[in-house]
C-alpha cells in the first residue's frame, strides 16, 4: 500500500528547531534543518542519527528544502552537510540563499566568540554548504530527479520565505514553513493555489490567536519610541541587517513624516547599502505597494533615516539608532549600548530573539548589572523593551490557507501542543479532513491511493460517440472495454482490439442448464411450443426459431432433446453467455415452471 | 549546592508544581536537569534531598491527578532517576514508596499522561539513570518495568523506541556485571532473572514473523556486542547464533539492514570473532543471501575487518565490485588482468537491479562507489587492488552520464539511457576518481582520466557541484602525475593537460554562477600553492588570461568570490606571477598596485570575508618579506593596523593582531632570541637598544592597536592581544630594568589613566604618542599585570 510518512525531528509540538522528514512514494525529503539556539551543546542540532541509521545520508535523502533564512530553520545546515556528511542538493529561494550565509556566519561568530566553542562549523564549511544550494524561483517547478519535483510559493514571513510543494507522480505534500496571511509593511501575504495535496504540513505558532495584533504592536512600538524621544532620551534598536529592520524603518519614517518629528534617526554604516542591495535584487519578493512605489522612488531610501557615524553616539539630545548586530553581542550595537546604558532616559528595544550568552539575552532576562569584558560591571539603567514583530499566520490565516490548498489531510508543526489540539479540532470540524500533530520522533503514516493514468483507444471512444451520447463531465457514464498493460502503460481498448494487440484467440464462456419438461411430443414440437411461449412472454426481446430447431433469445440458445430413459419427458438444454446472465436465469426459471397448455 | 541556590529551590519547585505557571521555554527544564546532574555528580544525592525537602515534595506532587504539563512530569521522572542513581538515595526514596509510584503501574504508566511521548521518554530516561546498582535491578524486576520496556521498543516515537532498546542493553549489561564478578564460569541457566527475561524476549522476537520485532531484537544485540566484550557475551552469542542464522533461511531475509549491523558488530568483537560458532560461515552465507544493495555494506564491513579469513574477504570483494564489473562488461570492456573483476562479472542479479529502474541503478552505483572510496585508502584494502579496471569503470560511468560512451550491448545502451545526465552518479564517480589518484595507472588510462575530467570541466551542462568535484579530482590527478626525478615541476604530460585546462578555467572564472567562479579560484589557489615556483606552470599561467581575470574578480559582486580572488592574487603576487600592468590610459604611470587595491578592499568592502582574506594575505606577505611590503614595512604596518582597528568584524581585528605579532617577531627577532634551544645564550640587551628596537613598533602605533584590542568587547581579540603583550613582556623583561625609573614619569601616568578609561569602556580618547620608554614601563606596570591580562 503506498503511503506518505512524516517524522518531525524538530518542530513536532514545539517551536524549537524545525526539521521534518517526509517519505513520499519512495522519495525522502528533509524539510528545514534548523538549530535550537537555546542550547550550547549537541542538543542544539536535530538528532540526525535516526537518519544515518538507514545507511549513508546522501543515499537515503533525495534532497533538503529550506523554507527561509531564520536559524531555527537553517542553522544546522552546515553541520548537516559538512560535518555529518550530507552531499546531496539543498533547495531554497534566491533571497534565502543570499541571506542565509550572513546569518550563519553571524551565529558562528557568537558561538566561537562568546561561548568559545571550538568544535563548530567554520566559515569555509558555510561556504561549501552554500555551494550545494540550488536556488529556486517562485512558482517554478524544479525537477529534483525524474520523479520528484518541487515548487515554491510565496510565504510572506520574511524576505524570500517560501512554502514548498513536493510532488512525486500524483502524490504531493505541501510544507508551509513559517508564513503570514496578511500583508505587512514590506511583504505581501502568503498565497498558494488549489493544489489539493495529500497532506498539508502547516506551522501553527499562533494556533489559538484569532486576531492579528500586529497593528497594536506597531502602535506600541511607535508610542514607546516617541515617548523616549520626547523626554530627550536616545533609543537603540539592535537589528539584524535585513528583514524586520527595513519594516521598522518604514514604520518610523512614515511616523516621523506624519508627526513632523525632528529627532534624527540613524542606521548602521554600510548596512543601508547592503540592505538596499538585497531589496533591489529581490524587489519582486516585497509587497505590491513597495513594488509600485519602487518605480518612482526606492522605499528603502529614507528621508529621515541617515547613515550612522561612530561619533554621533556622543551627540547631545534625542536620537534613534538602528545598529547591528541584533543580539548586542558585539560590534556597533554593543558599543552604543555601553555608552547609553547608564542613562535612565534612554531606551533599548529588542525586536527579535536573543541567543543565550549574549548581552541581549541577559538584559531581556532582567539582568541590570552586566559583567563586561575586562571584569568591569556595566549598570543598565536604560529602559529595556522587547517587541516581537515576527509575522506568523493566526488561526484564521491557517484556516484560510487550508481552505485555499484543499488538502486531503493536515499535519501541524511548529507550535505548542495545547494550542495545536485546539486548531486540530477546528480543522477537522470545518474541513472534515484528518489533522495530525506528531511529537518529535513520532511518525505519522498516511495511506494514499495512487492515481494511475489510463489511456483510452480512439476506436472505443468513437464507438461510444456512435451511440449518440456526447461526453459530459457532469454525467459520468459506464464504458465497457478491456484494460491492457503494455510497455508499463495502461490502456482501455475494445475487447477485439485487445485480442488483436495481445495476439490472443477469443474464448467464449457459456452457462448451461438442463430443464426437464413433461411433454410426450416430439422434440421439434416441444421446441415450437417453447418458441411460442417465449415469444408471447418476452415481447421486447428478439426470439427466433432457427431452421435446425433450436430457439434463441439474444445470446441464449435453447435446444430440445429426448430423455434417454423417459420418453414422456423432454430435456431443454439452455445455454447463455455471461453478458445475458440475468436473462438466462430468468428464462430457466420461466421454463422450469412448465409450458402453458397448448390451446390448439 | 551553594546557599543562594538552596534558598531559591523551594520557589523553583513551587513554580514547577503549579499548572497555572506553564514553563514557556522548553530548554530551561533541560538545563535545570543538567545542573542537578552536576550537583549529584559532585556530592551526595541523599544529603541533597534531606537538606532540600522541597525536591521530594515536588516528586510527590507531580503524581497527584492534576492538569500538570507533560514536560514537568517528564522532567520529574528524569530527576527522580538522577537522584536514585546513588544507592543510598534510592533506598531513601524507596522508603517513601515514591519510586514504585513514579515508575510502577500506579504511576503515570497507567494514566492519561502516558499518551504524551515526552512522558514515556522521561520514564525511560529516569530508569536509565536509576539503573546503576543491584537494588535497582530488583526494583526493575519487581515493578514489572522490563515488560513495559519491551513494549516500548515498538513505540510510535522513534526517540522512545530507540531509548527503550538502549535501556534493555544497559539492564542486561548491569545484571550480567554482577554475575560475572561472582561466577567466572558462565552457564546461561544461572543468569539473573532480568537477564534471562531479556534474553528470552530476544529469542521470542527472533522466532517471530513480524519484521519490526526481529529488527528490535537484532538492534539490542548489535548494541550489546558493540559495547560489551565480557565473556558472557560469548555465551549469549553461542546461544543465539543458530536463531540469527535461521533468519537467512527466510526469503526475503527479514530486517537485512539490522542483521548486517549485528553480524559486523559480532565480527568486530575480539572475543566473539575468535570463538568457533561459525561466524565466518554465517557471514559468507549472508553475503550470498542478500540482494546486491543489501550486501554492499556487509561486504565493506568485512573488508574493513582486521582479521578475517582470506576466502571471505575475496567473496566480499567480488560482491562489492559486481556493479562496476557489470558496467565494464556492458560497455564491452575488459575487466582487467587481475581477475578480481573478472570473477565478479557473472551475477545476473546485479544486472537485474541495475536495469530495474533508474532509482535502483543510481542507488546501487552510488553506494558501490562510496564503499570503494572508503576502502581505497585503508591499509587492509584487498591486495592486489584492481586499480586499472576501477579507473576504467569510473571513467566509463562518467562517460555514460555524459552520453559520450557508445556501448554496443543492449545492457550498455539501457545503462546509458538510465544514467544520462545523472548528477548523483557524476558526483560519486568524480569523488571516487579523485581517490583513485592515490594509485597509478598506465599512461593511456591516465590520459583518458584527464580527457573525461576536461570534458566535464568544459561541458556547459555540468552543474556547479559537479564542476567543483571535477576541479578537485583534476587537482588530485595533477598532483599524482609522475614526477621527473630531482624536479618537482609538472611532468610533460601534465603540462599539456594544464595548457588545455587554463582556457577552461578562464571560461569558468567568467561563469554567471558564483559557485563556479569560486570553485575555479579555489582550484587556482591550490595549483599556485604547489607549482607557483615551477617554470612550466609559470609560463603556461602567464601566457593565459587567468591572472587578469582573477584580478577582475576582486570586484566580484559576490563576497565569497572576492575573498577567494584576494587569496589567489596574494599568492600570485608572492610567487611573482602578478605583474602590475602599465595602464594604457597613463602610459607613463602604472595602474594601482595590488597592495593599494587590497588596502582599498580592507577599508571599504562591506563583507567580512574579503577583508579577512586581505589580512591573511598581508600576514603572509610580511612573513615572506614580499617586495611591496618590504619596501616600507613601517608605513605598510601603520596603514593596515589603523584600518584593521576600525573594523567591525572581530576576526579582522584578531588577524590584525596576528599581523602585529609577526611584525613584533621580526622587529625584536635580532634583538633577543625567544627560542629556548637557541645556540647563542640570551644576553640582556642594553636599554638603549631596547628602546631602539621598540621605536618602530611605536611608530606604526602597534601598541595603541594592541591596548585597544585588550579591552575589545570580543573575547578572541582580547585574548590575542594578551598573547601579544605577554610575548612582548617576555621579550623585554630582562632588559627593562634600566627603564624602571621611567615608570613614575608623567607620560606613563597619563597613559595608564587613559588605559583605565578604555577599560571602563570609553575608548574615544586616543593614547597619544607612545614613546618606547613608556611602553616598556607600562609593560611592567600594574595595569598590565598577568592577572588582568588573563582576566
Amino acid at each position: 500500500m503506498p503511503e506518505i510518512r512524516v517524522t518531525p525531528l524538530g518542530a513536532g509540538q514545539d517551536v524549537g528547531r524545525s526539521c521534518i522528514l517526509v517519505s513520499i512514494a519512495g522519495k525522502n525529503v528533509m524539510l528545514d534543518c534548523g538549530m535550537h539556539m537555546g542550547f550550547n551543546d549537541d542538543r542544539r542540532f536535530p538528532d540526525f542519527s535516526y537518519i544515518t541509521r538507514n545507511g549513508r545520508l546522501t543515499d537515503f535523502l533525495d534532497c533538503v528544502i529550506i523554507s527561509h533564512f531564520h536559524l531555527d530553520h537553517c542553522g544546522a545546515l552546515p553541520y548537516f552537510s559538512e560535518m555529518v556528511g550530507y552531499d546531496g542538493p539543498i533547495y531554497m529561494t534566491h533571497p534565502t540563499q543570499a541571506i542565509c550565509p550572513i546569518l550563519l556566519e553571524d551565529y558562528r561568530k557568537i558561538a566561537v566568540d562568546k561561548k568559545g566553542e571550538a568544535n563548530f562549523f567554520t566559515s569555509q564549511m558555510i561556504k561549501d554548504c552554500m555551494k550545494k544550494v540550488v536556488a529556486v524561483h517562485l512558482h517554478q517547478t524544479v525537477q529534483v530527479d525524474d520523479e520528484l519535483e518541487i515548487k515554491a510559493y510565496y510565504a510572506g514571513h520574511v524576505l524570500g520565505a517560501a512554502m514548498f510543494q513536493i510532488k512525486v507522480g500524483s502524490e504531493s505534500v505541501v510544507y508551509t514553513g513559517d508564513y503570514n496571511m496578511t500583508p505587512d509593511r514590506h511583504l505581501g501575504a502568503a498565497w498558494i493555489d488549489k493544489c489539493r495535496p495529500n497532506l498539508l504540513i502547516t506551522e501553527s505558532t499562533y494556533a489559538t490567536t484569532i486576531r492579528d495584533s500586529k497593528r497594536c504592536r506597531e502602535r506600541d512600538f511607535l508610542k514607546k519610541v516617541h515617548e523616549a524621544v520626547e523626554r530627550g532620551g536616545k533609543v537603540l534598536i539592535p537589528v539584524f541587517a535585513l528583514g524586520r529592520a527595513q519594516e521598522l524603518c518604514i514604520l518610523l519614517e512614515t511616523f516621523w513624516e506624519r508627526m513632523n518629528l525632528k529627532a534624527p534617526i540613524y542606521f548602521s554604516t554600510g548596512l543601508t547599502e547592503k540592505a538596499n542591495h538585497y531589496y533591489k535584487l529581490f524587489i519582486t519578493w516585497t509587497n505590491q505597494k513597495i513594488r509600485k512605489t519602487f518605480v518612482q522612488r526606492n522605499m528603502f531610501e529614507f528621508k529621515h533615516i541617515k547613515a550612522f557615524d561612530r561619533a554621533f553616539a556622543d551627540n547631545p539630545g534625542p536620537m534613534v539608532v538602528f545598529a547591528t548586530p541584533g543580539m548586542l553581542h558585539a560590534g556597533q550595537s554593543l558599543q552604543i549600548f555601553r555608552k547609553w546604558a547608564g542613562n535612565e532616559k534612554n531606551m533599548v528595544i529588542m525586536p527579535g530573539y536573543c541567543v543565550q550568552g549574549t548581552v541581549g539575552h541577559k538584559i531581556l532576562s532582567g539582568q541590570r548589572k552586566l559583567e563586561m569584558e575586562g571584569r568591569q560591571v556595566l549598570e543598565v539603567k536604560m529602559q529595556v523593551e522587547y517587541m516581537s514583530f515576527s509575522a506568523h499566520a493566526d488561526a484564521k490565516g491557517i484556516m484560510q490557507l487550508v481552505g485555499q490548498a484543499e488538502p486531503e489531510s493536515v499535519l501541524l508543526v511548529h507550535g505548542e501542543a495545547k494550542k495545536m489540539e485546539f486548531l486540530k479540532q477546528k480543522i477537522e470540524q470545518e474541513f472534515r479532513v484528518n489533522c495530525y500533530m506528531p511529537a518529535n520522533g513520532e511518525t505519522v503514516t498516511l495511506p494514499t491511493s495512487p492515481s494511475i493514468p489510463v489511456g483510452i483507444s480512439l476506436g472505443l471512444l468513437k464507438r461510444e460517440m456512435a451511440q449518440g451520447l456526447l461526453p459530459d463531465v457532469k454525467k459520468p457514464r459506464l464504458l465497457h472495454g478491456t484494460l491492457i498493460m503494455k510497455d508499463s502503460n495502461f490502456r482501455l481498448v475494445s475487447s477485439e482490439q485487445a485480442l488483436k494487440e495481445l495476439g490472443l484467440a477469443e474464448h467464449q464462456l457459456r452457462f448451461t442448464c438442463r430443464v426437464h419438461l413433461h411433454d410426450p411430443r416430439k422434440e421439434q414440437e416441444t421446441a415450437v411450443r417453447v418458441y411460442s411461449h417465449l415469444k408471447s412472454v418476452l415481447k421486447d426481446h428478439c426470439v427466433q426459431h432457427l431452421p435446425d430447431g433450436s430457439v434463441t433469445v439474444e445470446s441464449i440458445l435453447i435446444q430440445a432433446a429426448a430423455h434417454s430413459e423417459d420418453p414422456g419427458t423432454k430435456v431443454l438444454l439452455v445455454s447463455w453467455t455471461y453478458q445475458d446472465e440475468e436473462l438466462g436465469s430468468y428464462l430457466t426459471s420461466l421454463l422450469k415452471k412448465g409450458l402453458p397448455q397448448a390451446s390448439s | 549546592m551553594d546557599p543562594e541556590c538552596s534558598q531559591l529551590l523551594p520557589a523553583l519547585c513551587a513554580v514547577l508544581a503549579d499548572p497555572r505557571q506553564p514553563v514557556a521555554d522548553d530548554t530551561c527544564l533541560e538545563k535545570l536537569l543538567d545542573w542537578f546532574k552536576t550537583i549529584t555528580k559532585a556530592g551526595s544525592s541523599l544529603l541533597l534531598l534531606q537538606e532540600n525537602p522541597c525536591l521530594v515534595e515536588l516528586l510527590c506532587h507531580v503524581l497527584k491527578p492534576q492538569d500538570l504539563s507533560s514536560r514537568v512530569l517528564s522532567f520529574s521522572l528524569r530527576l527522580a532517576g538522577v537522584f536514585a542513581a546513588q544507592e543510598d538515595c534510592f533506598q531513601y526514596l524507596q522508603q517513601g514508596e515514591l519510586l514504585p509510584r513514579l515508575f510502577g503501574e500506579p504511576g503515570p504508566l497507567g494514566g492519561a499522561a502516558w499518551t504524551a511521548p515526552s512522558v514515556r521518554s522521561g520514564w525511560i530516561q529516569g530508569l536509565r539513570s536509576l539503573a546503576q546498582h543491584p537494588s535497582a535491578l530488583h526494583f526493575l524486576a519487581d515493578c514489572g518495568a522490563v515488560d513495559t520496556i519491551f513494549s516500548l521498543q515498538g513505540d510510535s516515537s522513534l526517540f522512545v523506541a530507540s531509548a527503550a532498546g538502549q535501556l534493555l542493553v544497559h539492564i542486561l549489561g548491569l545484571s550480567m556485571q554482577g554475575l560475572a564478578e561472582g561466577h567466572p564460569s558462565l552457564q546461561a541457566g544461572d543468569w539473573p532473572v532480568c537477564a534471562q527475561k531479556i534474553v528470552g524476549h530476544i529469542e521470542e522476537s527472533l522466532h517471530s514473523t513480524a519484521v519490526p520485532q526481529i529488527t528490535q531484537a537484532l538492534n539490542v544485540l548489535t548494541t550489546t556486542f558493540g559495547h560489551c566484550h565480557d565473556p558472557w557475551t560469548q555465551v549469549l552469542w553461542v546461544r543465539l547464533s543458530p536463531l540469527v542464522g535461521s533468519l537467512l533461511e527466510k526469503d526475503p531475509v527479514p530486517a537485512a539492514h539490522s542483521l548486517v549491523d549485528l553480524l559486523l558488530s559480532v565480527a568486530r568483537s575480539p572475543g566473539l570473532s575468535s570463538s568457533s560458532c561459525g561466524l565466518w560461515e554465517t557471514l559468507a552465507q549472508t553475503l550470498n543471501h542478500l540482494s546486491p544493495t543489501q550486501a554492499g555494506p556487509l561486504a565493506l564491513g568485512i573488508l574493513k575487518l582486521q582479521d578475517c579469513p582470506q576466502v571471505l574477504r575475496a567473496q566480499a570483494f567480488v560482491i562489492l565490485l559486481q556493479p562496476l564489473a557489470c558496467v565494464l562488461k556492458a560497455t564491452g570492456q575488459d575487466p582487467g588482468p587481475s581477475g578480481v573483476l573478472d570473477s565478479a562479472t557473472g551475477d545476473s542479479l546485479t544486472v537485474d537491479v541495475l536495469l530495474s529502474s533508474k532509482a535502483a541503478c543510481v542507488g546501487l552505483l552510488c553506494r558501490t562507489l562510496a564503499h570503494l572510496e572508503l576502502l581505497q585508502p585503508l591499509p587492509q584494502r584487498p591486495c592486489p587492488w584492481p586499480q586499472e579496471p576501477l579507473l576504467g569503470a569510473a571513467v566509463t560511468l562518467l562517460q555514460l552520464c555524459r552520453g559520450s560512451a557508445s556501448p554496443a550491448s543492449d545492457v550498455g545502451r539501457h545503462l546509458c539511457a538510465l544514467l544520462l545526465g545523472c548528477v548523483r552518479v557524476q558526483r560519486a564517480a568524480l569523488d571516487f576518481l579523485g581517490t583513485l589518484s592515490q594509485g597509478t595507472g598506465p599512461q593511456e588510462l591516465v590520459t583518458e582520466v584527464f580527457a573525461v575530467l576536461l570534458e566535464y570541466l568544459r561541458s556547459p551542462d555540468s552543474s556547479p557541484t559537479v564542476l567543483k568535484k571535477a576541479f578537485q579530482a583534476t587537482f588530485r590527478w595533477l598532483l599524482s602525475s609522475p614526477k621527473t626525478p630531482g624536479c618537482c615541476d609538472l611532468e610533460p604530460h601534465a603540462l599539456l593537460v594544464l595548457r588545455e585546462l587554463l582556457p577552461v578555467l578562464q571560461k569558468r572564472l567568467c561563469s554567471p554562477c558564483w559557485e563556479v567562479r569560486d570553485s575555479g579560484l579555489e582550484f587556482l589557489t591550490q595549483m599556485t600553492r604547489h607549482w607557483g615556483g615551477q617554470a612550466g606552470f609559470r609560463h603556461a599561467l602567464l601566457a593565459s588570461e587567468v591572472p587578469k581575470l582573477t584580478e577582475q574578480l576582486l570586484r566580484d559582486p559576490e563576497s565569497y568570490v572576492r575573498a577567494s580572488a584576494v587569496t589567489v592574487m596574494g599568492q600570485l603576487s608572492s610567487q611573482g606571477l602578478h605583474v602590475t600592468p602599465v595602464s594604457p590610459e597613463h602610459p607613463g604611470g602604472q595602474q594601482k598596485s595590488l597592495l593599494v587595491e587590497l588596502l582599498h578592499i580592507l577599508s571599504t568592502d562591506s563583507e567580512g570575508f574579503p577583508r579577512r582574506a586581505v589580512m591573511q594575505v598581508f600576514t603572509q606577505w610580511l612573513r615572506d618579506h614580499h617586495a611591496d611590503v618590504a619596501g616600507d614595512t613601517e608605513q605598510f604596518m601603520a596603514r593596515v593596523l589603523q584600518v584593521a582597528s576600525q573594523d567591525l568584524d572581530w576576526e579582522v581585528r584578531a588577524q590584525g593582531l596576528e599581523l602585529a605579532l609577526v611584525f613584533l617577531e621580526q622587529t625584536l627577532g635580532q634583538f633577543h632570541s625567544h627560542c629556548p634551544y637557541a645556540v647563542t645564550p640570551p644576553v640582556a640587551a642594553p636599554a638603549g637598544s631596547l628602546a631602539q628596537a621598540l621605536q618602530p613598533l611605536c611608530r606604526v602605533r602597534l601598541f595603541e592597536f594592541a591596548f585597544r584590542a585588550l579591552f575589545d568587547c570580543d573575547r578572541p581579540v582580547a585574548q590575542k592581544s594578551c598573547d601579544l603583550l605577554l610575548f612582548l613582556r617576555a621579550k623585554t623583561a630582562s632588559s627593562s630594568g634600566s627603564l624602571e625609573e621611567s615608570r613614575s614619569g608623567p607620560d606613563v601616568a597619563s597613559v595608564e589613566a587613559a588605559l583605565q578609561r578604555w577599560q571602563a569602556g570609553d575608548q574615544g580618547q586616543p593614547l597619544g604618542d607612545l614613546e618606547p620608554e613608556v611602553v616598556a614601563a607600562l609593560d611592567c606596570s600594574q595595569a598590565l599585570n598577568e592577572d588582568s591580562l588573563m582576566g
